[in-house]
């Protein structure tokens, strides 16, 4: 077992005894989320700014399943993975024809269209409201309402997403889809259909983002209109960024970070956004590698003056 | 027998037609050059066979059948590699990355695509290991493959080629911009391929070619307008007009 | 006319420096909110309307010079980062130097009132911002079409490196680019503000909306932008007498058919 994954681990085990349960389960849940965007955004190249589309349409419908048919959780989160999947496969397969600007565009516009969709269908979604009263029923016939039992079901998800993606990435796959962000057209003249892999990584992606969508309904009992919104997507763009895009850790430390600073000071000051703003342009400007290629940089300067 | 042939393959680009009606045949093992001034079509001849671009009209017949309009990636599959003019490697990747990946794109089977550890794939490790050694880069296996020398990186480009164990191998000018140092290494390393691959290239060192090919075509404004034996080649007085312009030698 | 407005002022952007400029809409209520200040400060409704899109493009200018330019290198991703991360600071910025909570502005005196135009009566200052809108299109149409700099600015969007031969300073094009699409957002969000009122968030639809009247344009084609600003404007009003509730979805839904079959925008060439 590599020392990461020792830290990790430990950092799931302790966090709790530090961090309030309910933020400390939204960091996982926002990890797992930015696990599935860095998939395409880091390892593929593709910045996706729509990927609270797949959050959204799961959070939503699994939501909505839990509501009014009382489903059990596994299946509600089978459920979540299936929906986060599909509606990326339907973005993807629109959005993978294109590249550049208009693909950018093109997510942003779909998932503009979802939002304005969940915004006026107001009897299912809520509207601006939100929907409100999602249950969080028993795992296995254990209770998780308390807020450390919660904490646990979604630590140990996440520890099996972040295995699950460890797996990807170091799979012929993830060599591939890193081949494709270095050179497409390398990549296809080398034999590899590089459309239909763009989109084997939306799926991929966007089944993550359902899974994360799920979580996040549980655990505040409600689907909150932003859940489906473009800011949504440029926080988990940007909570991937600040963690380093393109190592595996970085989405996880970056919504450690985005999770940790933006509910503490949110707290303290209404307008943290402005800060969140500000962050944006320095790691843009300043610090591109994230958090994970400063610590690189760090090590390497330590290395060098002895 | 050929393994690839082109029946009057044309492909114009508006009113500017780059390959013009070439119809030409590669035998099976021959190493078969084109040749012509810049600006002949022989790059745009590369990008049909290897479906980068889509011919207007003609037929490219590899292994008995009609492979004009494949997408490049299917192409590839049949076994077609290329290098390319312009440098064109994965920066970011390892040079052993480089060529894994090469050599995992001709793997028959993709099972594990997702899943299975790539280094758990021992058959293409050791085949882009061999591959690296032949170009000589097996020392610089695990640097990233942006941050060698040009020099190095159109070693890598062949190897990227050969990594796919191509049954037709297109070479487009692997010595660009190499100095006569360099030229003289890539000489001998394509010339020890000869025989062993099918292999189409385009240079532009005449004595280079006219020492090398079994066979050679010569391209002029999109058009074949020679083809035979090296020496054969020589004595053409198309080829000499086409070269020196109006001022024929006698 | 407001949204072919914003769309030129975007598709300059996007024409030119290549990137889909998320801060457009914040800029748009930046415009809006100058114009408010600028009303109490100096009492008069047409010098702020005057200055407040000029406010906007200087700002234009600093985040050009400041952000945008170090990034060239970096890669038109990272820019359009930055511009998300700015939209971010703009937006709350006017919530810190204002307020959160909306705000309305009166037409000036002479237009306020209704114009009655025998089968309905039509606010005066509608027709005012009609007018002045349709001025600016043609104004900002002429601009590119019969200037120098507007000749230069569709070369820029043609062909950068041309440009950059002929021995025109490329980064000081990119600035007068951003600068003037700012303007024209600017003017674009002040000239609503007495419409429908102010609120941090009003660029966020406006975002949305100029997007897409891009995309239908194709990038980069500006009399394009302009057809396609009156479509949308068009279809979004008749989409909201049948069927008010989808209209915004509807229009959305539209331009990601049109991205999908013709790329090139409905006008577009490239």
């Amino acid at each position: 077992m590599s020392r990461a994954w020792l830290v990790t681990l430990a950092t799931v085990v302790l966090l709790p005894v530090f961090v309030r349960h309910t933020i400390a389960t939204e960091i996982w849940i926002f990890a797992i989320f930015g696990l599935g965007l860095n998939l395409l955004m880091g390892y593929t190249g593709l910045l996706s700014f729509g990927q609270a589309t797949f959050f959204g349409a799961a959070a939503y419908a699994v939501g909505y399943l839990l509501k009014h048919y009382a489903i059990n959780v596994v299946l509600a989160l089978a459920i979540g993975v299936a929906v986060g999947a599909a509606s990326a496969a339907l973005v993807g397969y629109l959005c993978v024809q294109r590249s550049g600007l208009y693909f950018i565009m093109l997510t942003f516009a779909l998932n503009q269209m979802f939002y304005f969709t969940a915004y006026q269908w107001t009897t299912v979604t809520g509207g601006e409201d939100g929907m409100p009263g999602v249950p969080r029923p028993e795992v296995l016939g254990l209770d998780i309402h308390a807020p450390l039992a919660y904490y646990t079901v979604v630590a140990l998800l996440f520890v099996l997403a972040l295995w699950i993606m460890r797996r990807i990435v170091e799979s012929p796959l993830g060599k591939i889809l890193q081949s494709i962000r270095d050179n497409e057209l390398r990549a296809e003249a080398l034999g590899y259909n590089v459309p239909r892999m763009k989109l084997v990584a939306f799926v991929l992606g966007g089944a993550f983002a359902g899974l994360a969508g799920v979580l996040y309904a549980m655990l505040f009992g409600i689907v909150p209109l932003e859940a489906i919104g473009f800011v949504f997507s440029g926080n988990v763009v940007f909570a991937t960024l600040i963690g380093g895009s393109g190592s595996l850790y970085g989405p996880v430390i970056g919504s450690f970070v985005f999770i940790w600073l933006s509910e503490s000071v949110s707290a303290i000051w209404a307008r943290w956004p402005l800060l969140l703003g500000v962050a944006f342009v320095v790691v843009v400007l300043f610090l591109r590698g994230g958090v994970v290629e400063a610590w690189a940089r760090y090590r390497a300067w330590r290395h060098a003056s002895g | 027998m050929p393994l690839v042939r082109t029946e009057r393959l044309t492909k114009s680009f508006g009113a500017l037609v780059a390959v013009d009606a070439v119809t030409f045949a590669v035998d099976e093992g021959s190493l078969h050059s084109v040749i012509g001034p810049n600006g002949a079509g022989k790059t745009t001849l590369f990008n049909l066979l290897t479906g980068q671009l889509a011919p207007t009209s003609g037929r490219i017949v590899f292994d008995g059948r009609d492979i004009a309009g494949t997408p490049p990636h299917g192409i590839a599959r049949l076994g077609i590699a290329r290098s390319f003019q312009r440098t064109s490697i994965f920066p970011t990747l390892s040079i052993l990355d480089n060529v894994w990946l090469a050599a995992f794109a001709r793997q028959r089977s993709w099972r594990g695509l997702a899943w299975r550890r790539a280094d758990r794939y021992s058959e293409v490790a050791e085949r882009a290991m061999a591959v690296l050694g032949e170009v000589g880069l097996e020392e610089k296996a695990g640097e990233p493959a942006g941050a060698i020398s040009h020099g190095e990186q159109r070693q890598l480009e062949l190897a990227i080629g050969l990594a796919a164990a191509p049954r037709l191998l297109l070479l487009d000018e692997p010595a660009a911009g190499l100095s006569p140092e360099e030229t003289k290494r890539m000489v001998t390393l394509v010339s020890k391929l000869k025989g062993r691959y099918t292999i189409i290239l385009i240079e532009h060192k005449i004595d280079v070619v006219m020492s090398m090919s079994d066979r050679i075509s010569v391209m002029h404004f999109g058009s074949l307008i020679a083809e035979g034996a090296p020496a054969e080649i020589q004595r053409s007085p198309e080829v000499r007009r086409a070269y020196l312009g109006g001022f024929a030698a006698p | 006319m407001l949204y072919a407005l914003m769309g030129i002022g975007l598709s300059i952007i996007t024409g030119v420096l290549n990137i889909p400029n998320f801060a457009h809409g914040a800029l748009f209520a930046l415009g809006a909110y100058f114009l408010v200040t600028l009303i109490q400060l100096l009492g008069n409704f047409w010098l702020a309307l005057l200055l407040a899109p000029l406010g906007v493009g200087v700002i234009g200018i600093v985040i050009e010079y400041g952000g945008i330019r170090p990034l060239y290198r970096a890669g038109h991703d990272y820019q359009l980062l930055l511009t998300f991360g700015l939209s971010l600071i703009v937006t709350e910025g006017i919530i810190i130097v204002w307020s959160p909570v909306g705000m309305s502005q009166l037409p000036p005196p002479i237009l306020r009132g209704g114009v009655d135009l025998g089968i309905t009566i039509y606010p005066r200052y509608r027709l005012f911002v009609m007018a002045a809108a349709a001025l600016l299109v043609l104004g900002a149409w002429l601009f590119l079409e019969r200037t120098r700099y507007g000749a230069i600015m569709r070369a820029g969007i043609e062909d950068k490196e041309m440009v950059s031969l002929l021995g025109i300073d490329i980064h000081r094009l990119f600035t007068a680019a951003f600068a003037l699409g700012c303007v024209l957002a600017g003017i674009a969000g002040a000239l609503t503000a007495p419409i429908r009122g102010l609120n941090p968030w009003m660029g966020v639809d406006m975002l949305g909306i100029a997007f897409v009247v891009v995309a239908l344009a194709g990038l980069g084609n500006l009399l394009g932008s302009i057809v396609a600003g009156l479509l949308v404007g068009v279809a979004q009003s008749l989409v909201a007498l049948v069927w008010p509730e989808a209209s915004v979805a509807v229009i959305f839904g539209v331009m990601t058919v049109v991205l999908l079959v013709r790329p090139q925008g409905l006008f577009g060439i490239r």
